[in-house]
């Protein structure tokens, strides 16, 4: 089973792999325990965000679009977020720009 | 000046003004519909055209859907990447033969210059794509009578070419021969023509079946055709038989 490693760019993976590097090249943790710890990182992304269950809608204009290798990237203009909260209040962002790349979620534990 | 070029016309100051008033007249004459050619005067509208083209090279599709904008390719689906451009308005099929399917245009020079653009997109990814056998292959039109038809009739009387089975399809296909083209002829009046390879096609088409649907226009006001006028009348005439029937017996 393997997972998507999607999420080591995302602020914690960085902050993680950082933190990772630090300690190898000080001696405190061999490569491989460090390649270890990123796998198990991939995994829990993958877990905790299938248990997340708030939901956002979006709007905005579609400027390009793309699919390829089952991966669908989409490049939207003027896109408005609307995020219900858990008291039922809605939050609302609005961005010039934003790309959405977006791959199959079955993969992840079917592969 | 002005008032000299366009005399009777409301006062232009500017010359091109005046050169914009005195042709209206003239094309407004071009633009009303020429009856030599369309008798019916209804003009056809083109809604689609679908075209080929030959890039003539071997195409890597991985590679376009990878570099270019708004592609799809999703080999284990359809064999061809699907490219759209937003003017014209159009959708290409690429196939790694290097032949290509432009679809959705809706004049034959649209279709050429999205043709070309598609071509312009893949040679700019470093294909050596060239500009090949172009042929239209297929034309939809459609137009509206404005007066609902009684398909019943049609399909009786023209028994060899329509098609008429409101359970599978509420409107009646028309296989015409010369021009071949086929026509959807609905009760509502709308009329859709498809398989021509030419516009005149399509228009002799619908001047060739016009006649026969005003022939069966359906009657504003039909006593006979009211199916519930007909079931009221077999009632009162059946319950009238009735009556004198058991005395006889």
């Amino acid at each position: 089973m393997t997972y998507y490693e999607l999420y080591r760019r995302s602020t914690l993976g960085m902050t993680l792999t950082d933190a990772l590097d630090e300690m190898v090249t000080n001696f405190e943790l061999t490569p491989s325990v460090a390649m270890k710890v990123l796998v198990q990182f991939d995994k829990c992304m993958s877990e905790a965000l299938n248990r997340v269950k708030a939901k956002t809608t979006f709007k905005g204009n579609l400027g390009t679009y793309r699919f390829c290798d089952n991966v669908w990237t989409f490049i939207l203009s003027d896109v408005t977020f609307s995020t219900s909260g858990a008291g039922g209040e809605i939050a609302t962002a609005t961005l010039d720009k934003l790309k959405i790349v977006a791959c199959d979620g079955r993969t992840t534990s079917d592969v | 000046m002005a008032s000299e070029l366009a005399p009777g016309q409301p006062a232009a100051d500017a010359n091109a003004a005046a050169l914009a008033t005195v042709p209206a007249p003239a094309t407004a004459v071009e633009e009303a519909v020429d009856l030599n050619v369309h008798p019916s005067g209804i003009v056809p509208t083109l809604q689609n055209i679908v075209a080929t083209v030959n890039l003539d090279c071997k195409l890597d599709l991985k590679t376009i859907a990878f570099h270019a904008r708004n592609v799809e390719y999703n080999p284990k689906r359809f064999a061809a990447a699907i490219m759209r451009i937003r003017a014209p308005k159009t959708t290409a099929l690429i196939f790694s033969s290097g032949k290509m399917v432009c679809t959705g245009a809706k004049t034959e020079a649209l279709a050429r210059e999205a043709a070309r653009k598609y071509a312009k997109v893949i040679s700019k990814l470093g294909f050596p794509a060239q500009f090949k056998e172009f042929k239209i292959q297929n034309m939809v039109g459609s137009c509206d009578v404005k007066f609902p038809i009684r398909l019943e009739g049609l399909a009786w009387s023209h028994g060899h070419f329509a098609q008429y089975e409101p359970e599978l399809f509420p409107g009646l296909i028309y296989r015409m021969v010369v021009p071949k083209i086929v026509l959807l002829i609905f009760v509502s009046g709308k009329i859709v023509l498809t398989g021509g390879k030419k516009r005149e096609d399509i228009y002799q088409a619908f001047e060739n079946i016009y006649p026969v649907l005003t022939e069966f226009r359906k009657v504003a006001n039909p006593t006979e055709e009211n199916p519930l006028a007909q079931l009221t009348a077999g009632t009162a005439g059946g319950a009238a038989a009735a009556l004198p029937a058991p005395p006889n017996k």
